[in-house]
């Protein structure tokens, strides 16, 4: 391996093929939002290209982090996971609190910081803060990692944000369990305890969906959405949506269940008019180059200079991973109806710019990789 | 710097082929939502998506022989209101009440109404529906539509019959032939959002309405007129309760014309008219609806009388029991058994032959030539004659004939059997069996329907009926015609006698019950020419005020249809 140090300054590597997925997905993402929106914000705003401008100026803003994280060694981030941690609690804790101006409510539920012409979803940020946590915490002890008992204790820090979390939105508080699982995951050596963890969490999830008041008509809905009134009627909309688009759809523009008939269809639903407009085709090619993405990001991570950057990477991995599979099979009426954001393409602003935030980290952990171990 | 082990790589790999496994598993999902179901869901898709109007199908019309529409359509317009798609809510209600006469309260209720489309009027005429359309208003829908229409209102009534709301038929033809003549509606669907807003650029789906058929009947408006005419005048002079006529083709049972005066309008069939308009409002009138609309020569069944001696006869001379020479005295009643039964003539007769016998009605004769048939004889011809069934006639309701059981029949029975009483038949049942005597013993099948037929006058469907040779011999047959063309040229039914022509008939002066109410039937039954009959009419009057004679004021009736017909139909 010190060999190998000696070409590192002239090599000098950047994962272009993620770079263009990203773009990718984002133009695609802004094709396939105007076709989903236009009518409804046309109907509501009169004028069609509403969502489309705002979600251009999210992009926009989410340019920045995304450069600035790529430009600068991921390295330095190392000794801020406790901070970012902290903060994030704070602000996950602050928005619990019906503080007139400053929180902001979304069905039923508060979510939104408003911060002068932004307004934030702290959530979103925990994700990132999470990663960026775990992975410092697991640098510094690896040889622990070894016990399953400090994988335990590692893992204990994170509930109270998960708790917090958890207590305004579940499908967050999933996503950020999931993500912290897989980087465990990854850093302890055993298996069967992980096994063990997954299924607890399996039941623990299907328990709280089962007493969770808000939640308890969605079980009925996903089992039959089709007698299950109107729980059931964002997912029987899509599934109309989706069985209308049979191989190879009717055509970009041409959905007819974007014409108000789902709700949430720019944000949680926008799969389903990808399905109806391109067709089972269409949305092949969609998941595969979701796949794609996260085989270069398991490139960059299994080739990574150090344990942290292949860390980082994970979390993000496993994140971007967990969303997909996790609005798709929403959409599709796999698992019961949560509220999950399909990344760069749904509409909204918070989660598009931290993960292209995290996005620009995985280019900067890719641009120290070895090059050798890639042939 | 803490390195990357060899066991964090391969963990990395299994999370990654673990989301890949889980991506297999929506997108099996994805395959089995989206081609297994996909027919499924885009169907259930369709409905959220598309609103259906109805267009409905025209009515397939119903003609004469000659292609005279007797029942054909008119085009009105149905206005609904689209709630989503109104934008001025309080012009589209003060519109809509002006136009269509409809207080404004009751247009609001409908207008208000959240609903995907809301029907406000129907049978609105042409000209009110453009005017609504010229108005411009978005969410108020004008739909084509038709309406029955019967050009000659009272024309046939009972036997055309009408159709209700839906354009279903109700009574008579449009009831049978209901099926022939209904048409496939349409429809529209026009591809909405979820507010109910019409989607501008995906076109409507139109589904055209098919037009139903028409049906070709043996009816002849002319013929008809002329009958209803000439039932109307009699209806009118002698105080009638009602006037039956009926003209058919003896030789293949097609119905010229059908008349039970007084006949109601087709056009409001529900506004009842004459003895039954006091009864309008009350809580009774759709049964004297249904009493207006019956058509007596077919629902019901009255004693045919003298003009049944007809069928007496034939049978006689069919078993040979009796020759035209047979002389015969009438004292002016006979007995038989214990019971002493008048003649007409109270005075006698006298001595007369069979043909005299005829000639005057003379009630003796007849006894005598039934008690020679006997009651088992009698009985196969009556049936031998189709009198115990029904004619099978094309419309609704028909009434089965009340006769004696078999073996009941004693003399006394036989005896009034023999010349028309003490048993009931329907007037379509007489003139049926009288043809198929005349026209040389075939049974035939009285009948409307002749064919259907599409738009442009092609033939679809040619309607067959039943017919029974034999029923009674030709020579019977022909002695028949000879027998009763002397009943009108020098006997009873001299008054329907016409220079130049050869009718043959037999008139009928028949007691209703219960006799004491001195109520009468006055009938006469007549055929034309006499040696080769062409056409039958039947005429009865039933409860005439003043004489009742048939043969003083039934028998003029018919001749003053077979005056008018005669000529028409270029007959000799």
């Amino acid at each position: 391996m010190s060999g190998k140090k000696k070409g590192e300054k002239k090599q000098v590597y950047f994962d272009y093929n993620l770079l263009f997925i990203i773009v990718f997905l984002l133009c695609f993402g802004l094709v396939m939002l105007y076709s989903s929106s236009s009518y409804i914000s046309a109907n509501k705003f009169g004028d069609s290209t509403h969502y489309l401008k705002l979600q251009i100026r999210n992009i926009a803003v989410g340019m920045v982090p995304m450069l600035f994280f790529a430009k600068v060694n991921y390295r330095r981030w190392r000794n801020l996971g406790t901070f970012a941690y902290i903060v994030s609690l704070i602000l996950c804790l602050l928005v619990l609190f019906p503080i007139p101006v400053l929180v902001r409510s979304s069905h039923g539920q508060a979510r939104w910081l408003n911060l002068g012409p932004f307004s934030f979803q702290p959530s979103e940020f925990a994700k990132i803060a999470v990663i960026l946590f775990l992975a410092m915490i697991i640098e510094k002890i690896p040889k622990q990692m070894s016990k399953f008992s400090s994988v335990l204790k590692v893992g204990a820090f994170l509930i109270p944000l998960l708790g917090v979390v958890a207590y305004g939105n579940l499908s967050t508080a999933i996503i950020i369990f999931g993500i912290a699982v897989c980087m465990l995951f990854v850093a302890s050596p055993r298996y069967a305890q992980f096994i063990g963890v997954g299924l607890v969490g399996v039941v623990g999830a299907a328990c709280f969906i089962m007493f969770a008041g808000y939640r308890a008509g969605r079980v009925e809905a996903w089992l039959d959405p089709e007698n299950a009134g109107d729980a059931g009627f964002q997912t029987r909309q899509a599934l109309y949506a989706i069985g209308s688009g049979k191989l190879f759809g009717k055509g970009l523009g041409q959905s007819l269940q974007k014409m108000g008939n789902i709700p949430e269809i720019q944000n949680d639903m926008i799969f389903s008019v990808i399905c109806e407009e391109l067709g089972l085709f269409g949305a092949v090619c969609v998941i595969l180059l979701y796949m794609l993405m996260l085989w270069r990001m398991m490139v960059i991570a299994n080739n990574a200079k150090d344990l942290y950057g292949a860390l980082l990477m994970t979390g993000i991995m496993s994140h971007m991973a967990i969303q997909v599979v996790l609005n798709i099979a929403v959409v599709t009426n796999t698992i019961p109806n949560t509220g999950v954001t399909l990344p760069f393409i749904s509409y909204g602003g918070t989660s598009l710019v931290f993960l292209m935030s995290e996005m620009g980290l995985a280019l900067s952990v890719s641009k120290g990789i070895r090059l050798e171990s890639m042939e | 710097m803490e390195p990357n082990k060899t066991y964090h790589r391969k963990k990395i790999c299994v999370i990654f082929f673990a989301v890949l496994l889980f991506t297999f598993v929506v997108l099996g999902r994805l395959v089995y939502l989206m081609i297994f179901r996909g027919n499924y869901y885009s169907g259930l898709a369709a409905d959220v998506q598309q609103r259906e109007r109805q267009i409905k199908a025209a009515r397939g019309k119903i003609l004469d022989t000659n292609g005279v529409v007797l029942a054909g359509n008119k085009s009105v317009c149905t206005i609904s209101v689209i709630h989503n798609q109104i934008e001025d809510p309080e012009g589209v209600i003060a519109m809509l009440s002006k136009e269509l006469g409809i207080s404004e309260e009751k247009v609001r209720k409908r207008v208000e109404k959240y609903s995907s489309i809301e029907k406000i009027k129907s049978n609105v005429d042409k000209e009110t529906g453009n005017r609504i359309l010229s108005y411009g208003y978005s969410g108020v829908k004008v739909d084509e539509d038709y309406k029955r229409e019967y050009p000659y209102d009272e024309l046939a009534s009972k036997v055309l019959g009408f159709t209700g709301g839906d354009n279903q038929g109700i009574i008579g033809l449009e009831s049978v032939y209901d099926s022939y003549l209904q048409g496939t509606n349409g429809t529209i669907l026009t591809t909405t959002d979820a507010r109910g807003v019409e989607v501008d650029n995906v076109g409507e789906e139109r589904i055209e309405p098919v037009t139903g058929n028409n049906l070709r009947t043996s009816l002849d408006a002319n013929i008809q007129m002329f009958a209803m005419q000439a039932a109307e005048k009699a209806y009118i002079q002698k105080e009638a309760d009602s006037v039956s006529i009926l003209v058919m083709n003896p030789s293949n049972g097609e119905v010229l014309a059908m008349v039970d005066y007084p006949e109601f309008n087709l056009n409001e069939p529900f506004t009842l008219i004459g003895e039954f308009a006091q009864y309008a409002g009350t809580k009774d009138e759709q049964d004297y609806c249904n009493q207006m609309w019956r058509n007596h020569c077919i629902n019901d069944t009255y004693e045919p009388g003298s003009t049944f001696k007809v069928i007496t006869a034939s049978a006689a001379l069919e078993e040979k029991v009796v020759s035209k020479s047979d002389s015969f005295f009438c004292p002016g009643y006979i007995v038989v058994e214990d019971r002493r039964i008048r003649c007409h003539k109270t005075t006698g007769h006298g001595s007369e032959s069979f043909v005299e016998g005829i000639e005057n009605s003379c009630n003796p004769v007849f006894i005598t030539v039934g008690l020679r048939l006997g009651a088992d004889r009698f009985y196969n011809y009556f049936e031998q004659f189709g009198l115990l069934g029904k004619t099978g006639i094309d419309l609704p309701g028909e009434a089965a004939t009340i006769m004696h059981k078999k073996e009941n029949i004693g003399l006394v029975e036989l005896a009034t059997v023999s010349f028309g009483q003490s048993f009931q038949i329907t007037p379509i049942q007489l003139a049926t069996t009288v043809s198929s005597i005349i026209n040389g013993g075939k049974r035939v099948t009285p009948h409307l329907g002749v064919q259907v037929e599409d738009g442009d006058g092609n033939v679809v469907k040619k309607f067959s009926y039943e017919t029974r040779e034999g029923v009674v011999s030709d020579s019977t047959s022909e002695e028949m015609r000879f027998l009763l063309e002397k009943v009108v040229s020098e006997g009873g039914g001299n008054k329907a006698y016409i220079e130049g022509y050869s009718i043959g008939g037999k008139t009928a002066t028949s007691q209703t019950l219960p006799r004491s109410a001195n109520r009468y039937i006055s009938s006469f039954l007549g055929f034309a020419p006499a040696d080769d009959p062409k056409v039958l009419t039947l005429v009865i009057i039933r409860n005439p005020k003043g004489v009742y004679y048939g043969g003083t004021i039934a028998a003029p009736v018919a001749k003053e249809i077979f005056e008018n017909i005669l000529p028409y139909l270029e007959l000799q």
